[in-house]
């Protein structure tokens, strides 16, 4: 049931690799409440400039994994390393190398207005007037809010709440950004527009680790997912692709797959050698127009019962 | 008190006074008080209440939403002027003492948003005091939102009828305890955030650049005249009270004006 | 009924100037005391319980003029340290928003600290001889308790204040006899006041000091104290009664939270992450 596809996890245990942000390994957390959560199975590694998704269903542990690798709970057996360090031991010294927009961004927002709170941590590090004043108009113009700048966080949409938080994280240029479900409350063109964000900021060397229940849009945010099982195990680890080619696994981890894995899925059981899967649109209708060329007439309308 | 709609109409609002310099409204507002403080003489007070009047309608906030909070603070005065006032002067004076001190708090805060209003309290106060202050004004959005929601949860379930008022009190028991345990956790969380983006004591504000110096001058030129005219008034009681029927006059002017101007702008 | 609904302008100079002097002083004594450790923790608490005070204090659970305080709960949460900080943040925001005098900060935020600091003390009390169990009942009494010392507080400030008539009287009111103001600058700003003290100071207990205005400056803080003793208690009751369920639910659910304060409750709930077995 478990699968290294991913060559990193080959020497995981015994030494880590230059470029690995992070690493968590076997880590378990018991609640007060009497809840455990229990990251065992497989390690979880993000590497540098690599897009991490974790997937999971509803009380597997998402958060619980986000909070260890942000040093907000601190791990009683296991290892926790971003940057080689300790997290909830030694945030202070990694803390200006990541960005980190939570789950509830009305929470997150503590400044009294959108320039404000964007500056806020540029200002708690003591960066130069001159400096903040540019980083932050920069950032707003980079996720196109610069409108806002002057309002109260309270007062905008969920949307914009979400984006002013997401300028927050990405003021200091984080080597490190962690997003726990980013496109919860965006529309779908917003949605369009962090997913090219997201894109770019990779493409520029920020290792990027989310969370989300968004399936959809994992085959295009992410390089790299890790599948937690109910009771927060890791179940299993996998290019996008390959991690929703397992229809079992992700059944037993209560994971429904992208549409377009489910079509392309059915294809194959009802034509026996159906088109090659494809995980978007653009890539689907390639490989359709090549299979229908390629003798995918053969494939008979469904007969009436 | 309606704090949301407080909020918006000092954020949303375009009107001059909405573009004064918060630090010039604070300064009025002082002198107003102070003026408000200092006098006993009803007729300046009148005066002082019409001016403000003036001021609140040229900044086209919500009449209503003024007026309530301005006169929330009349009944109590009421009961004090009625129980500790020995003439019935003195008690209309306590009363319009109390209504038009308000009146001067209400117009700051409905054309300045808040971090603007604390942001200079920020410096005189000790650190943890303003960073909480700030704290608190946004907290209470959350709190509000949560307790509204709960709210209405319990009414959903039926949890309040007309006529049994004891149940009701108790439904909304349960949900200020369920806001309670709420509030306790958002501070965890407000603690894990802070944590996380670097916080090391001392929220900032910007104040924005003064669009107009020329308007804020005035301004607070025109309140400490205010406060001025209601100390010479007081002092020189004697020589003046027989002529301090102008001063309400002259705001009644003023305020006629501004009705007119505004009716005429819309 | 707590915290002092007394307008601007009417208490005498020295009075309100000297509420604000001791309030600041008391203030900057404690946030001294606060920022000694773990501040990060200190201004979200005091932010969200500060504005917990407000929400119920702006929520009329039973239509009439009560709106309850929550003081005592507020102070059961944040500790003797932080309670007085609260205090304050809450009445200036309510002040601001035209709720009490700005003038009157000070000794709002004076009475509201010793509320909450005397019913800190007295639950905390209470709450080791009746036994945890019966923490809302502890919490309850201290509330009535408190809320009738904190009234008897605001009456004795209004008594310093020399009443009503004192300040008409000594400050320039109108005088309805010949239709004429005073002066009341005569003795100058400072001396009225201090004259206003002295006169009280001479004779603490009399219930009739010299002169026909004292005297009626004497009866009007009485027929103050009276109302406020009549309607106080009902208010006093409910709010009891609310703080009590309160304080019955969460010693229940969590009792940290009631015994120790919110500070020593370092639990962490992560929302829709709770279910972490299977």
């Amino acid at each position: 049931m478990t699968r290294e596809p991913h060559d990193a996890h080959d020497d995981a245990r015994a030494q880590s690799r230059p470029d690995e942000v992070v690493h968590v390994s076997c880590v378990r957390h018991s609640y007060e409440d009497g809840t455990e959560v229990n990251l065992c199975g497989l390690d979880f590694i993000a590497l540098r400039g690599q897009r991490v998704a974790v997937l999971g269903p509803n009380g597997s542990g998402k958060t619980t994994l986000l909070y260890h690798i942000l040093g907000l709970l601190h791990s009683r057996e296991g290892m926790v390393r971003v940057f080689g360090i300790d997290p909830a031991r030694e945030w202070k010294a990694i803390r200006e190398r990541v960005g980190v927009v939570l789950q509830n961004v009305e929470e997150q927002l503590l400044a009294p207005t959108v320039f404000d709170d964007v500056a806020f941590s540029p200002r708690q590090y003591g960066l130069p007037n001159e400096q903040v004043e540019a980083r932050v108009s920069a950032t707003l113009d980079l996720l196109g809010i610069a409108q806002l700048r002057d309002r109260v966080p309270h007062n905008l949409s969920g949307g914009e709440k979400r984006k002013v938080a997401m300028a927050g994280a990405l003021v200091m240029r984080p080597e490190l950004l962690v997003l726990d479900e980013p496109f919860e409350g965006l529309d779908p063109t917003s949605r369009e527009t962090m997913l090219e964000l997201m894109r770019d900021i990779a493409a520029g060397g920020t290792t990027v680790v989310m969370s989300t229940h968004d399936i959809d849009s994992v085959p295009l945010l992410a390089d790299y997912a890790y599948v937690l099982a109910p009771g927060g195990r890791i179940a299993f680890t996998g290019t996008p692709a390959e991690v929703f080619g397992e229809a079992d696994l992700l059944a037993a981890g209560n994971i429904k797959p992208p549409v377009l894995a489910e079509l392309f899925a059915r294809l194959t059981e009802r034509a026996g050698d159906g088109p090659a899967p494809a995980l978007s649109v653009d890539d689907a209708v390639e490989a359709l127009v090549r299979w229908r060329g390629g003798g995918g007439s053969r494939c008979e309308p469904p007969q009436p019962p | 008190m309606n704090i949301a709609a407080i909020d918006s109409s000092a954020t949303f609002g375009t009107s001059w006074l909405h573009r004064t310099a918060p630090r010039a409204k604070l300064a009025a507002f002082v002198f107003v008080l102070a003026a408000v403080i200092a006098t006993w003489n009803v007729l300046i007070l009148a005066a002082i209440g019409l001016v403000l009047t003036a001021a609140v309608v040229s900044a086209r906030v919500r009449a209503g939403l003024a007026a309530s909070l301005a006169l929330y603070p009349t009944i109590f005065a009421a009961v004090f002027a009625f129980t500790a006032a020995p003439d019935l002067i003195t008690g209309v004076t306590i009363i319009l003492k109390a209504t038009v001190a308000a009146l001067a708090a209400v117009t700051l805060v409905l054309t300045t948003p808040y971090p603007q209003v604390f942001a200079p309290l920020q410096h005189v106060l000790p650190t943890v005091v303003g960073d909480a202050l700030l704290m608190t004004y946004r907290s209470l959005f959350l709190l509000i939102d949560k307790f509204g929601n709960l709210l209405t949860a319990v009414r959903l379930r039926s949890g309040f009828s007309a006529r049994q008022p004891l149940r009701n009190a108790k439904a909304a028991t349960r949900a200020l305890g369920g806001l309670l345990l709420y509030s306790i956790d958002l501070a965890q969380r407000d603690h894990d955030v802070m944590r996380l983006r670097g916080y090391e004591g001392r929220l900032r504000v910007t104040t924005p650049r003064s669009e107009a110096p020329a308007r804020d001058a005035a301004l607070v030129v025109a309140a400490a005249g205010v406060t001025g005219l209601s100390v010479l008034v007081r002092v020189y009681a004697a020589a003046l009270n027989p002529f301090s029927w102008m001063a309400p006059l002259a705001a009644l002017a003023i305020l006629v004006v501004v009705l007119l101007a505004s009716r005429r702008s819309r | 009924m707590s915290h002092i609904h007394i307008p601007d302008g009417v208490l005498p100079l020295w009075l309100w100037l000297a509420g604000w002097v001791v309030a600041l002083a008391m203030i900057a004594v404690t946030s001294r005391m606060a920022i000694a450790e773990d501040v990060r923790r200190k201004v979200p608490l005091l932010g969200v319980v500060s504005a917990l005070m407000l929400v119920a204090m702006s929520s009329e659970i039973i239509p009439i003029a009560y709106h309850i305080n929550l003081t005592v709960l507020g102070a059961v949460l944040l500790g003797p340290v932080l309670a007085p900080i609260a205090a304050f943040i809450v009445v200036t925001i309510l002040a601001l928003l035209g709720h009490g005098g700005v003038t009157v900060i000070g000794l709002n935020t004076l009475v509201i600290s010793a509320e909450m600091l005397i019913g800190l003390a007295l639950f905390r009390a209470l709450a080791d001889v009746l036994g945890r169990k019966r923490a809302s009942i502890s919490a309850g009494l201290a509330t009535v308790v408190t809320l009738a010392l904190s009234t008897l507080l605001l009456v004795g400030i209004v008594w310093l204040g020399g009443g009503g008539d004192a300040a008409g009287r000594e400050t320039g009111a109108l005088d309805p006899a010949d239709l004429r103001f005073e002066n009341p600058f005569a003795a100058g700003v400072f001396s009225l006041g201090l004259f206003t003290a002295d006169e009280h100071g001479e004779e603490p207990g009399d219930e009739e000091p010299g002169g026909e205005g004292a005297g009626q400056g004497g009866l009007s803080v009485g027929r103050f104290a009276a109302v406020v003793f009549t309607l106080g208690p009902l208010g006093w009751l409910l709010e009891a009664l609310i703080i009590a369920t309160i304080v019955g639910f969460v010693a229940r659910v969590r009792p940290a939270l009631v015994f120790a304060g919110a500070l020593a409750d370092e639990r962490r709930y992560i929302p829709g992450d709770e279910t972490g077995t299977s």
